[in-house]
């Protein structure tokens, strides 16, 4: 019974979800939308179940001052001061609400949306030691690699182009052509279609109950 | 010898008449520009069509499995290593960090993160390992806990489990970064396992396990992401593989079937796709017929 | 232990400071380097400048404020073109964390630069949660999804919008993203409802959807701060992406030149084991 309602239910969702994708939405409606929708409902209040995780984590540490707690206590602050007055109405204050000039806008627009770059432009840095360590080469596909690297790393930036192009003014045209609309188009097609495929078969494996590992069933 | 050929050659033609039958009726009533008044979305015929032969194909060798046929799947270096790292996490007193990747429930490669998950937790448990489960949506915070409590239940090992293995660590994207990362420098786990959908941390993620001395092995279906795991991790599972890895975990014939049924679908795009290539190619109304033909409205 | 051997091994931090030092010099010293135009974002141009004058387009700002940096100088470029050609521009965004904050923000900058006005020339419908039911939802009804505008009007009291009801009224969009709804915009829209779709992306994301160049499913592509480049160079007005441009070549000639160090202290070395960076 435990694994049998979650199975005939997973059963359920996908097979209306299916029909929906063939179901003329001008007779039976909007099936798909609603379906989402529901799940979106579901999602939200999972959100409680994120929150209460993050906080009896984190305030345990804090409440036995292990050690750290004085991040896992700014954490605790951090949680409450963004997510309290987000959800007070406007009409109180106007530093409620998600407004312009609100305590949450402020709080995104300052500290949170630069420690979002801050961390997004770190990857220049870990591309640069990443590439010193794996662009060796060991073995020809190894050097393969590197050599397709280099030559799209300088046809991407101004000096490199101009450099292909002294060579032959064609070549710019031609690196694009072959490498990016050619090899790696390849590649990515072959990726995908395999990734699809598998994506599917595994949607089908749930669908029908084979795989049900994910629900904690072995 | 011949019946073993047989059996593998005639489903495949099989399936190729159903599809150059129902195909030729599927183009017929493909017009983009017509308005569907029934039930039932004409334009979509072609989509049902393959959905219904790939559904066959999967189902068709999963029941040949279950009567008892062998089926052969080749090894995956990646998920051979699953074991060996949980081992050495074991001799090492150190975690093992399990990631299913950073994308909602709703996302299969999310659900085949879950699927490992639950194996690679089966294995922790035996060799009595920390395990910890880091995750980005609270949905899957919920899942990931029932499939790890789970597999320790399987393992008999409940009284090594502890409900802070899974821990809900932040929305933002790089919000969960920067924790997963300063708990990789803290902690030093010996194996980072990273399978699902990863987008820009991947990097981040990879170079600092890899800077933590950790053995890494990744698998997601994002062909953008792959480079950076490659030039990262140890072992990095591509595309459908990570789809596959919890079938060959398993190592139960019934989950091996649905890959035996996927291959065979495979076979047929790669006719497909040779063939549309000798058509369009030769230029003819042939060529405009089986763009049609694949074209999903 | 040679010089080459002891760079081979080189802490990554010294690795790191040399990034972080490339990164700035350009800022300070401009060097104008010349700047190609790739055939995916002359073909995304030519895309937009095909349209009539007054189409009206839909322009996503599907990106977080991780990549401001480099998908907003796109969306500039873009507003350049199309409010330049008069276009009705309908904006909304798939992010729930910053896109309707960046969307305000880039559209009334730039609407005040062309003097358009907000509910005749351009309308912000903000965010709405669950992204595929959005991208669906609005091929049935846009009004469905979007009650209201960004700021809480009703849609059928904004002129625009009483002339767009659902994708059959748009022309065109264009989707500014860092993240993998670019593929449901293409899957969904452009697959289900025949819509043309041009897009700019991050780099990272690129080499990904020239594939769907390739087939025609997408009208055009830019790629992170090269793509922006290139069409700020297309629409005549060089802004940012042409300034960042100069960081990231430095940045790209020093990761070619530390691929040369590490190949050559492999070689010297002999080794053919594994160096710790």
């Amino acid at each position: 019974m435990k694994t049998a309602v979650p199975v005939i239910i997973a059963f359920l969702s996908g097979l209306a979800m299916i029909l929906a994708f063939f179901l003329n939405p001008e007779k039976f409606g909007d099936i798909e939308g609603e379906m989402l929708q529901w799940a979106t409902i579901i999602a939200g209040f999972t959100l409680l179940l994120g929150v209460v995780s993050i906080v009896r984590v984190n305030w345990r540490s804090v409440k036995r001052l292990e050690s750290g707690w004085f991040n896992k206590a700014a954490l605790l602050f951090a949680l409450f001061i963004t997510a309290i007055p987000a959800v007070i109405p406007v009409s109180w204050s106007p530093l409620f609400g998600r407004d312009n000039g609100s305590i949450y806008d402020w709080l995104f627009t300052y500290p949170n949306a630069q420690m979002q770059s801050t961390m997004f432009a770190m990857l220049a840095f870990y591309i640069a030691s990443a590439a010193y360590r794996a662009f060796r080469a060991r073995t020809t596909e190894a050097t393969l690699l590197l050599l397709t690297a280099v030559i799209v790393m300088l046809w991407r930036i101004p000096m490199g182009e101009s450099v292909f192009a002294a060579i032959s003014p064609d070549l710019p045209d031609l690196i694009n052509t072959y490498v990016m609309g050619g090899v790696n188009v390849a590649v990515q097609r072959g990726i995908i279609i395999g990734g699809a495929l598998g994506a599917a078969a595994t949607a089908l494996r749930v669908i029908l109950g084979i795989e049900r590992t994910y629900m904690g069933r072995n | 010898m011949i019946r073993r050929a047989a059996a593998a050659v005639v489903p495949i033609l099989v399936l190729i008449l159903v599809v150059a039958v129902l195909s030729v009726d599927a183009f017929a009533q493909t017009s983009p520009d017509a308005a569907d008044t029934g039930w039932f979305l004409t334009k979509r015929t072609n989509a049902l069509v393959i959905l219904l032969l790939f559904s066959a194909a999967i189902v068709y060798y999963t029941r040949r499995a279950r009567k008892g046929d062998k089926l052969f799947v080749r090894k995956i270096a990646g998920l051979e290593a699953v074991e060996e790292a949980v081992g050495r996490a074991t001799e090492m007193g150190r975690p093992v960090l399990f990631i299913p990747g950073i994308d909602e429930i709703d996302r299969i490669d999310t659900l085949a993160g879950l699927s490992i998950l639950g194996r690679v937790a089966r294995i922790t448990a035996r060799y009595e390992s920390p395990l910890y489960v880091p995750v980005r949506y609270p949905m899957v915070l919920a899942a990931a806990s029932e499939v790890v409590q789970q597999s320790y239940s399987v393992e008999g090992k409940l009284e090594s489990h502890n409900q802070d293995m899974v821990r809900y660590v932040a929305g933002e994207q790089f919000a969960f970064t920067a924790t997963v990362n300063g708990y990789m420098m803290r902690e030093r786990p010996a194996a980072n396992i990273y399978m699902g959908a990863f987008f820009a941390e991947s990097l981040l993620l990879a170079e600092t396990g890899n800077a933590a001395g950790s053995i890494q092995i990744a698998g997601t279906a994002q062909p953008e992401q792959l480079p950076f795991f490659i030039a990262a991790c140890d072992y990095t599972l591509m595309g459908e593989e990570l789809f596959a890895a919890s079938a060959y975990l398993s190592h139960e014939p019934i989950m091996l079937g649905g890959l035996k049924g996927q291959d065979l679908i495979k076979v047929l795009i790669v006719i497909a796709i040779v063939l549309g290539a000798i058509l369009v190619t030769s230029n003819g109304s042939a060529g405009n017929w089986i763009s049609n033909l694949f074209e999903i409205r | 232990m040679n010089i080459w051997e002891k760079l081979g091994t080189l802490d990554r931090r010294w690795v790191y400071l040399a990034v972080g030092i490339m990164v700035i010099i350009p800022l300070f010293v401009p060097l104008k380097l010349p700047i190609g135009i790739t055939p995916e974002a002359r073909a995304l141009y030519n895309s937009v400048e095909a349209l009539p004058d007054s189409s009206v387009v839909l322009l996503t700002f599907d990106y977080y404020a991780s990549t401001v940096a480099e998908s907003q100088p796109i969306s500039v470029a873009a507003l350049h073109h199309l409010f330049r050609k008069n276009m009705k521009i309908v904006t909304m965004t798939t992010i729930p964390l910053g896109g309707p904050t960046i969307a305000q923000n880039v559209m009334a900058e730039m609407a005040e630069m062309y003097g358009k006005s907000y509910g005749t020339d351009y309308v912000n419908l903000g965010y709405k949660a669950n992204y595929t039911a959005v991208l669906k939802g609005m091929g049935i009804a846009i009004e469905n999804i979007y009650p209201t505008d960004q700021h809480g009007t009703p849609l059928d009291q904004l002129p625009l919008m009483q002339k767009v009801k659902n994708y059959a009224d748009i022309d065109y969009i264009f989707v500014v993203a860092d993240n993998a709804i670019l593929d449901y915009w293409v899957s969904i829209v452009n697959a289900q409802y025949g819509k043309p779709i041009g897009a700019g992306t991050t780099a990272v994301m690129a080499p990904k959807f020239y594939s769907f160049v390739q087939s025609g499913q997408m009208a055009g592509l830019l790629g992170g701060m090269k793509g922006a480049a290139e069409y700020e160079l297309l629409v005549g007005k060089p802004d940012k992406a042409i300034l960042g441009m100069n960081s990231q070549s430095l940045v790209h000639l020093l990761i070619i030149a530390f691929v040369i160090v590490g190949n050559i202290a492999l070689f010297t070395s002999g080794r053919r084991q594994r160096i710790d960076v």
